[in-house]
This record gives C-alpha cells, sequence and structure tokens, in this order.
C-alpha cells in the first residue's frame, strides 16, 4: 500500500508538488494575519512574513523529502549490504551467479531468435502499417497450406483498384544469378517496392515506375548496402556504374541504407524491377507468361494500410477486389487474408510446426532456468539458516519483518541483475552462429533488441521471486528468542522447503537428461538406418545454365546430347535423371483422386519426376509391374511407392490401375521404399517420367573418372554451362547436421542440469551433515558403525531424491512422447535411454554425496560434544 | 515571541497531530495553533516540522487531505483522520504513556 502511495506520488509529482508550495504559502499568510491582529505594524508583519517565507523554500525540501528520498536512500543502503554479503562469499555468489547467468542467458538466447523469427516485423517506416496479403486456397485435406500468392495480373488488378492500401506491391525471390562480382540472390520487385516500404535510400534512389515496363524493360539495379560495401568496396560513385548479370549490363541507380534487410528471410544481395526478368531471359517465355498470363502462379504481395484503415476493413475490401477480378473469368473466389511481416507469420499452416518446435526448446530451457533458480534457493536457505542469528538479532532489535525480507530478496534481485546482464551478453553473441549453422544465412539481425530486454527483466524479476522469496520468508519465520539461543542455526524440521527443492531439481533434471539422451541416441540410430537407396558412392550433379542464353528447348536439347555421350562411355553407367535432389530439403506435392472418388476430393501426395535410370543409379528395386520405358516420355504414365500402394490399394496390385491428376493417369510399376525425401517415416509418393524443362540433376557413380567425364561432356556442349557435384552421403551428413547440433545442445542442457543437480545435492547433504555434528558425535561414541551414521544421516534427503527420481521418470515418460518426430523412429520409450539416465544419476549422486560422508564418519565424537 | 519552542521527542509531533484530528478536520495552520493554545505555548510547531509530519502521515495513509475554504475565505488543504490513522493512534498512545511511566520511574527512584 505505502509502496502505491509512492508511487502514485512520483506519477503526480509536478501536482502534488505545486499543492503543498500552496499550502505552504496559504500558512504563511495566516502567520501573517495573526501578527497583524495582535498590534504587529502592517509593514514589520510583512517583514516577519518575508522573513519566514525565506526558509519556506527549504522547508518545503523536507517536506517533499518524506515521500521519495529516504525510500530510496534505505534502497541503497539495501544494495550496498547486499553487495558486500556477497562479497563477503565470493564463492556462493560466484556459483549463484552463473547458473543464473546459464540460465537466463539461454532462454534469452531462445527469445532473441523467437523475436526475429516470430515476432519483429520488417525493418521499415510504420512497421505495424505494412502487411503482407494472401489468397485463401481450398483446404485440402489440410495437408497444403491454404493460402498462396497472386498471379502478376492479378495482383495489378488488385494494387489499381484498392482504397484501403497507400500501396501494394509484389516481389519475387530469384535463388542466384551469375554477375561479374560472383553469384548473388536477387530479388524481384515492383517498382513501387522501396517508396511504399518508405526505405531511405543511403545512395541514389529507387526504382521509377518507368523502369518496371514489361514491354519496354531498362536494366536497373539497386544494390544492398552489404553488397556496396564487400563488392564495390563502398565506392562514393557507385551510382550509375555497370554490373553485368547473366552476362548483361545492369545500371546501379541506388543502394538501401544498412538497416533495410530486405522482406525475405534469406538475405537479398541485390533488386531488379520485375521486368528485368524479361530482360535476363529473352528468350524464354515464361518471363512474359508470367507478367501477361493470369493463370501464372505467384509472386507475394505486400503493402501499406491507408491512414485511419484497419487490418479488417482492408481484408474486407481487397477480398472484394479479389472476387470482382475472378468474376470476369466466371471463376470463384475465396477472398484474402492479411498477414503480419515477421517471417514466421507469413507461413500460413506450416508456421505451427516452428511454434511446436520453439515450445519444445522453450520448455527445455526454462527448465534449467527452473533448476537453476532451485539450485539458488537452496543455497540462498543454507544462507538463511548460517544467517538466522544475526536476522534473529536484527528482528528483535525492532526491524520489521517486511523490511528485513525487503533486505533478503535485495540480495536476489542483486544476483538476478548482475546474472541477466551476463545472460544479455550470451544472447548478445549465441544466437547468431548457432542459427546460421542450423538453419543457413538469414536477412534479419539476430541480437537482443528492446522486447528481448524487457523479456530478460521479466525473466529475472521471476526468476528472484522464484528462489529469492522462500527462502526470505523462511529465515523471517518463527520464533527468534530461539534462534538467538541456539548455536548451530534451525531445527531439523526446518529443512522441508530444501528437500522439495532438491526433489524439484532432481525431477527436472531427469526431464531433460531423457530428452538429451533420446536426441543422441537418434542420431546413433539414423545412422545404422538403411536410407533404402544407394547413398555411399552416388555422386549428383546440377548444371546451371547462361538464362540470358538459354530456353527450355535449348535446355532440353543439351540433355539429349549429354544422355547420348554418358550411353557411350563406359565408365559413367548406371545414370539417371531426377527433379528433386535425394535428400535435397524439397519437397513438391500434387493432389489426385481415385477413379471411384467424387470430383472434390484430393489426396495430397509427394512427387518426383524422375528418367528410368534413376532406380537403377540409386539402386531402388522395382516390386511390381515395370520401370519407365523409353516410349514413356509424353505418355500419361506414372510409378508409385510401396507407401503409396499400400494405403491406397490395400488389397491389390496397384500396377495397372488408374489415379486421375486433371487426367487419368496409368500406374505402370511400384518400386521400394525409400527415403529421398526425409529419414523418418517414407510417405507415398508419384514418380512421372522427367521432362528436362526445369534443369534436372545428373544422377551417377562418384568416381574421379565419371567425374572427369561429365565435366569433358558438358564443356564440349556449352563450355558457358557451369557444373557442381555433391556426394551423396553429404547430403545425408547435412540432414543429420541440424539435428547433430540439436542433440549436442540437448546434451549440453542436460550435462548443465545434472551438473546443477549435482551441486544442490552436495549441498543439501553437506548442510544434513553439519547441522547434525553433535548427534552423530553422540552415535559415534556409543559405537555406531559409520554405514548406520550415514543411513541415519542421509536417510530423510535420499527419499526425496528417490522421489525426484519417480517424479521425473513419469514426466519424461509423458513429455518425451513430444520428442517423437525428432529421433527418426527410435521408439521415445527406449529402455537404453532411460537406463543410461537412471546409472548417470546414481553416480552423480554418489558422487555428490561422497564428500559429505566422509565428512559425517570423519566426525571426532570428542570435538563434536565439546562444541557446545 | 522570542523563547525557543520546546524540543519534541521523535516521534511525538505525529502522535499530537493523531490526536488533534481525532477532534475533527483541520488545516495545517489550525493544527499547530491548537498545540500552541492547548499547550499554554509551550509547543510551538513551525512549518518545517509540521508540513514533513503531515507528509509522513499522507504516506502512511494515516491522514487524508482535501481541499477546502478557510475562516476567511481562503483556499486550504484539511486533513481528516483515517481508520488506520485511529487504530495508529490508539497504538501509538499506549507506547508512549508506557514510555513516559516508564522514565518517571527512572527519574524518581534513580
Amino acid at each position: 500500500m505505502k509502496l502505491l502511495r509512492r508511487l502514485n506520488y512520483l506519477w503526480n509529482r509536478r501536482r502534488l508538488e505545486a499543492e503543498l508550495r500552496e499550502e505552504m504559502q496559504v500558512h504563511q499568510r495566516m502567520v501573517q494575519d495573526e501578527l497583524e491582529e495582535n498590534g504587529l505594524a502592517a509593514k514589520e508583519a510583512s517583514l516577519a512574513g518575508r522573513r519566514a517565507m525565506g526558509a519556506a523554500a527549504l522547508m518545503g525540501e523536507d517536506a517533499r523529502g518524506v515521500w521519495i528520498s529516504p525510500w530510496l536512500e534505505s534502497i541503497g543502503q539495501d544494495l550496498a549490504y547486499g553487495a558486500r554479503s556477497l562479497r563477503k562469499q565470493p564463492g556462493f555468489a560466484a556459483v549463484a551467479i552463473v547458473a543464473l547467468a546459464l540460465g537466463i542467458g539461454l532462454n534469452t538466447s531462445l527469445f532473441t531468435v523467437f523475436n526475429a523469427v516470430a515476432l519483429r516485423p520488417w525493418s521499415v517506416r510504420e512497421p505495424a502499417r505494412v502487411v503482407r496479403v494472401f489468397g485463401v486456397l481450398r483446404n485440402v485435406e489440410k495437408q497444403f497450406d491454404t493460402i498462396s500468392g497472386f498471379s502478376f495480373v492479378e495482383y495489378r488488378y488488385l494494387a489499381e483498384h484498392t482504397k484501403s492500401m497507400t500501396g501494394l506491391f509484389m516481389m519475387r525471390g530469384e535463388g542466384g544469378l551469375r554477375t561479374d562480382v560472383g553469384k548473388v540472390r536477387a530479388a524481384y520487385v515492383t517498382a513501387n517496392y522501396f517508396r511504399v516500404l518508405g526505405v531511405e535510400m543511403e545512395r541514389g534512389r529507387g526504382f521509377m515506375a518507368e523502369e518496371d515496363r514489361s514491354e519496354s524493360p531498362l536494366a536497373v539495379v539497386v544494390l544492398n548496402y552489404t553488397t556496396w560495401q564487400n563488392r564495390f568496396g563502398g565506392d562514393p560513385e557507385v551510382i550509375g556504374r555497370r554490373i553485368r548479370i547473366e552476362e548483361l549490363p545492369f545500371t546501379i541507380v541506388g543502394v538501401t541504407p544498412p538497416d533495410f534487410f530486405g522482406t525475405n528471410p534469406e538475405p537479398t544481395d541485390l533488386w531488379l524491377p520485375f521486368s528485368g526478368m524479361v530482360l535476363l531471359s529473352p528468350n524464354d517465355s515464361w518471363p512474359r507468361t508470367f507478367l501477361r498470363d493470369r493463370n501464372s502462379c505467384c509472386a507475394d504481395v505486400a503493402g501499406r494500410l491507408a491512414p485511419g484503415i484497419s487490418r479488417e476493413q482492408a481484408r474486407a475490401e481487397l477480398g472484394l477486389l479479389r472476387v470482382d477480378f475472378h468474376n470476369q473469368f466466371g471463376e470463384k473466389s475465396l477472398g484474402v487474408v492479411l498477414a503480419g511481416t515477421a517471417p514466421l507469420q507469413s507461413i500460413g499452416r506450416k508456421a505451427k510446426n516452428f511454434y511446436a518446435v520453439f515450445a519444445l526448446m522453450f520448455a527445455g530451457v526454462m527448465l534449467v532456468l527452473l533448476l537453476a533458480c532451485a539450485n539458488v534457493g537452496n543455497l540462498l536457505l543454507a544462507r538463511a539458516a548460517a544467517r538466522r542469528r544475526e536476522i534473529g538479532v536484527r528482528l528483535s532489535l525492532g526491524a520489521g519483518r517486511a523490511r528485513v525480507v525487503r533486505q533478503l530478496l535485495t540480495e536476489s534481485l542483486l544476483l538476478a541483475g548482475i546474472a541477466s546482464a551476463l545472460g544479455v551478453f550470451v544472447a548478445w553473441v549465441l544466437p547468431r552462429p548457432l542459427f546460421t549453422r542450423i538453419v543457413g544465412a538469414v536477412s534479419f539481425p539476430l541480437r537482443p533488441d528492446a522486447a528481448v530486454l524487457a523479456f530478460t527483466l521479466g525473466l529475472a524479476a521471476l526468476a528472484c521471486i522464484a528462489f529469492g522469496l522462500a527462502p526470505a520468508l523462511h529465515a523471517t519465520r518463527g520464533n527468534f528468542s530461539d534462534a538467538l539461543k541456539q548455536r548451530h542455526g534451525a531445527p531439523g524440521g526446518r529443512l522441508s522447503p530444501r528437500r522439495f527443492l532438491l526433489t524439484v531439481q532432481v525431477a527436472g533434471s531427469v526431464i531433460l537428461l531423457v530428452g538429451a539422451g533420446l536426441m543422441v541416441r537418434g542420431i546413433q540410430h539414423a545412422r545404422t538406418l538403411d536410407p533404402g537407396f544407394a547413398v555411399e558412392g552416388t555422386a549428383s550433379v546440377s548444371f546451371d545454365f547462361p538464362t540470358s542464353a538459354y530456353q527450355t528447348p535449348r535446355v532440353a536439347g543439351f540433355y539429349r546430347s549429354l544422355t547420348q555421350g554418358l550411353d557411350a562411355l563406359p565408365g559413367t553407367r548406371p545414370f539417371g535423371f531426377t527433379a528433386l535432389e535425394p535428400l535435397g530439403n524439397t519437397k513438391n506435392f500434387t493432389s489426385f483422386r481415385l477413379p471411384g472418388q467424387g470430383e472434390s476430393h484430393e489426396n495430397a501426395i509427394l512427387t518426383n519426376s524422375v528418367s528410368a535410370g534413376y532406380f537403377e543409379t540409386l539402386r531402388i528395386p522395382i516390386v511390381a509391374g515395370r520401370n519407365f520405358g523409353p516410349a514413356d516420355t509424353g505418355r500419361d504414365v506414372l510409378l508409385v511407392n510401396q507407401a503409396m500402394a499400400d494405403r491406397y490399394f490395400p488389397h491389390e496390385s496397384a500396377a495397372g490401375k488408374t489415379v486421375i491428376i486433371d487426367k487419368p493417369l496409368e500406374i505402370v510399376g511400384v518400386v521400394r521404399n525409400a527415403h529421398t525425401w526425409t529419414l523418418d517415416e517414407v510417405e507415398p509418393a508419384l514418380y512421372f517420367p522427367i521432362s528436362y524443362g526445369i534443369p534436372p540433376r545428373l544422377l551417377l557413380p562418384h568416381t574421379a573418372a565419371s567425374q572427369a567425364a561429365v565435366a569433358a561432356l558438358a564443356k564440349g556442349l556449352d563450355p558457358r554451362v557451369e557444373m557442381r557435384v555433391t556426394r551423396l552421403s553429404d547430403n545425408l551428413d547435412q540432414w543429420l547436421s541440424a539435428t547433430r547440433i540439436a542433440a549436442l545442445i540437448a546434451g549440453m542442457l542436460g550435462i548443465l542440469a545434472l551438473s546443477l543437480a549435482a551441486i544442490g545435492i552436495a549441498g543439501v547433504f553437506a548442510y544434513a551433515v553439519e547441522q547434525r555434528k553433535q548427534e552423530i558425535g553422540i552415535r559415534m561414541a556409543l559405537g555406531a558403525r559409520p554405514a548406520q551414521v550415514i543411513r541415519g544421516v542421509f536417510g530423510s534427503a535420499a527419499r526425496s531424491l528417490v522421489v525426484g527420481l519417480v517424479i521425473g521418470m513419469v514426466g519424461a515418460i509423458a513429455g518425451s512422447s513430444l520428442l517423437r518426430q525428432y529421433i527418426f523412429g527410435l521408439s521415445h520409450l527406449d529402455p537404453i535411454t532411460y537406463a543410461a539416465v537412471l546409472m548417470t544419476l546414481a553416480a552423480a549422486g554418489l558422487a555428490a554425496t561422497y564428500v559429505p560422508a566422509r565428512r559425517a564418519t570423519a566426525v571426532d565424537p570428542v570435538e563434536a560434544l565439546r562444541q557446545d | 515571541m522570542e523563547r525557543k519552542p520546546s524540543e519534541l521527542l521523535p516521534g511525538t509531533l505525529d502522535l499530537l497531530i493523531l490526536k488533534v484530528l481525532a477532534r475533527g478536520t483541520m488545516h495545517g495552520y489550525g493544527i499547530a495553533q491548537w498545540l500552541k493554545t492547548i499547550s499554554d505555548d509551550v509547543l510551538q510547531v513551525g512549518e518545517s516540522s509540521l508540513y514533513p509530519a503531515l507528509q509522513r502521515l499522507l504516506l502512511n495513509g494515516w491522514v487524508k487531505a482535501e481541499w477546502g475554504a478557510s475562516e476567511n475565505n481562503r483556499r486550504a488543504r484539511y486533513y481528516t483522520l483515517t481508520a488506520a490513522g485511529r487504530k495508529q493512534l490508539t497504538a501509538e498512545r499506549e507506547e508512549f504513556s508506557r514510555v513516559v511511566t516508564a522514565i518517571q520511574k527512572v527519574l524518581e527512584t534513580a
């Protein structure tokens, strides 16, 4: 209550101080009135009054001071006292601060990442007013994203007609372009992109409308700040310079500022107007089709809400416009959805998986923080017991209990404050390299910002209450004349909160260790897993064509010649082509229906396009029917895997059956299941005969001779074509590396939890010995054996250890099912993991009790008895 | 007028103000006047101690203040005892008489 009144005073300070001033002036005048009444001449009265007034300013100061300064002073005293008592026990302070700093640092690091991918919008002007716009799609078996981008034509219609947005722009990432300053990641944007986002150019300008006309495209480009610095040496005269992209000259018209990171999760090195697509592929029909055909899908759309327009209003208006657009062609439309611009906000359904992963990781790091708090709480309790006499003295000298609790809490706050500062430092250095290792390069910064600092402060306050309040209340409880009389701390019963914390710690570390153990075992399991295809000794070759000189027929021609060349060579067989790299992290889906199913019925399924040689090269056997033959290209045939056959044709042979994807297609064969997409359960999949529209990858045996042969063949066909070779075993390693890092992190969390628990156990047991020295002495004197003494002293603490172990095991069994999809099909009840955790904890428990036990049995009865 | 007002024991001013306010609502000057009159001019409380004491009482929630018009139509702040203040007054009175009795006992016997 007092605190509330103080805060209210601070809040209304100006008004309240003015009131006090006025009140004191009134008082002065009343004094003057009285003096006059008593016969003093008016002149003298006013003089006396003024003399009194002179002191008034000072008096006001005193009266104001009542509210704030003693309070600040006492906080200062508490802090100084707290710092002093921490300095007196540097070992305690160091252990507590390191444990808390790790707990807070891990949480802050994780939140830094979460903040960057799920909360923080694009760094543009007024980011809250910028939204992404998606079209709503049919919800097909809940397996696809239910949202999509727009065709360019539809975007143009929306952008021209909308009144709820001050600007709507379109953007499309372009994987890699070859330039005279190396490979770059580019993005195509509409000309209004930088203007709508409010990007103040570092140099030059953004695009102009006349630069983005597909009928008269201009070769202009805007550079990213980093590109400008790293590839152009920060040249101040860069505007107007030329850069050759795909062998065509482009003029640099602008450079973005360093705090603009683009609108893609991946870094964007430079931006081109959409019309640049036409320039870069002059012989290809696709860019023109994309810019002119309303059925050519899709690219992302975003824009800025008009002043005073809410998201809901904009959604309604854009939805209606979309319906109008589709009505022209007699089509139905399902309207639009708007999303924020943080990376995870714009990926629809898929975000759920990411949130689940984050929830799992937060559970882990929160558990570590909880353990750290339990540990520090335990240490504080031990200290409080040791300081009972001091606290007893202070309480009996008349200090209020609240005052002493506050003092003790200030000490905790000091610990939490120092630990938080260290934690923020951890979050400053840790997330970026770790995240980049696991996920890849990102455009947005991974550093703590104001939101992260607020999170950390909240966490520190919570932690402080978690570990500090109970010990403080505990220490100031009970009868203090007892405490003063007693020489050796509290009676035995007072141990209970410490035993409770011990139980929590043991349970928590069991859960973390089981999680970590399962991840590590999962990795082991994945290594022994048969992927179902030839990973070792197979290479994948991708070809890179200069897009400005190539178009689809020419690419197909290249592959035809390549196939003929390879056929003629002896050392390169078997070889095959595939649209998707095995274990290459890309999934393509389509939907089909069976002849008996209604037209609206759609089954989602994985697809790939391959040549007949694919199965031979990867040693995936045909289990029914036949492989693709030379006559199959362009025919309506496909192959399915065993998983597809089992699911949709459970009691019959799938070969010879028909599926419908727009038109009927015949299943000519069934292939054995292979983990070519992911390492967990094989999903149903369709294989189409390959067409060479999108350059496929070549798979062949990985030998020096075959590499040389392919390189020579490709050079002979076109020296400008670049080729890149990867080993499939590298893909497998990469696939495992993310999980390996995750397992490493989980393992470190587990070890951290274990050491925290061990420190806690050792502390509790050492305290038990210290407290019962006399009793031990008497028992020893009466002839008790060491084993009996140990059982007597540790019995109760050991019980809480076992209880913690049981609770932890139950928690781990219940919680570990969440991990199932990250452990490659290993059972989450894997007995080896649980046995290992039990043994590790038992070993740690023994190690932690060894020293206190030695001390207990080494008690000299005479010494112990003489103490009192 | 020239005589210095008597020094109060620390804490007693707060008690006295509470007691005065137990009679009814009063402004600061009124409280000082009342104390002076009742104590036959022995207790003369200046603003330098009166207003910090009043602020202390406000902070503790023992009195509350409201603006009103004084006898000669000046705007003045009137103080009223709260329920918590009444409780505090009883407690402090008991404590005070205990201390005074003790002091007297010492003075008489020693």
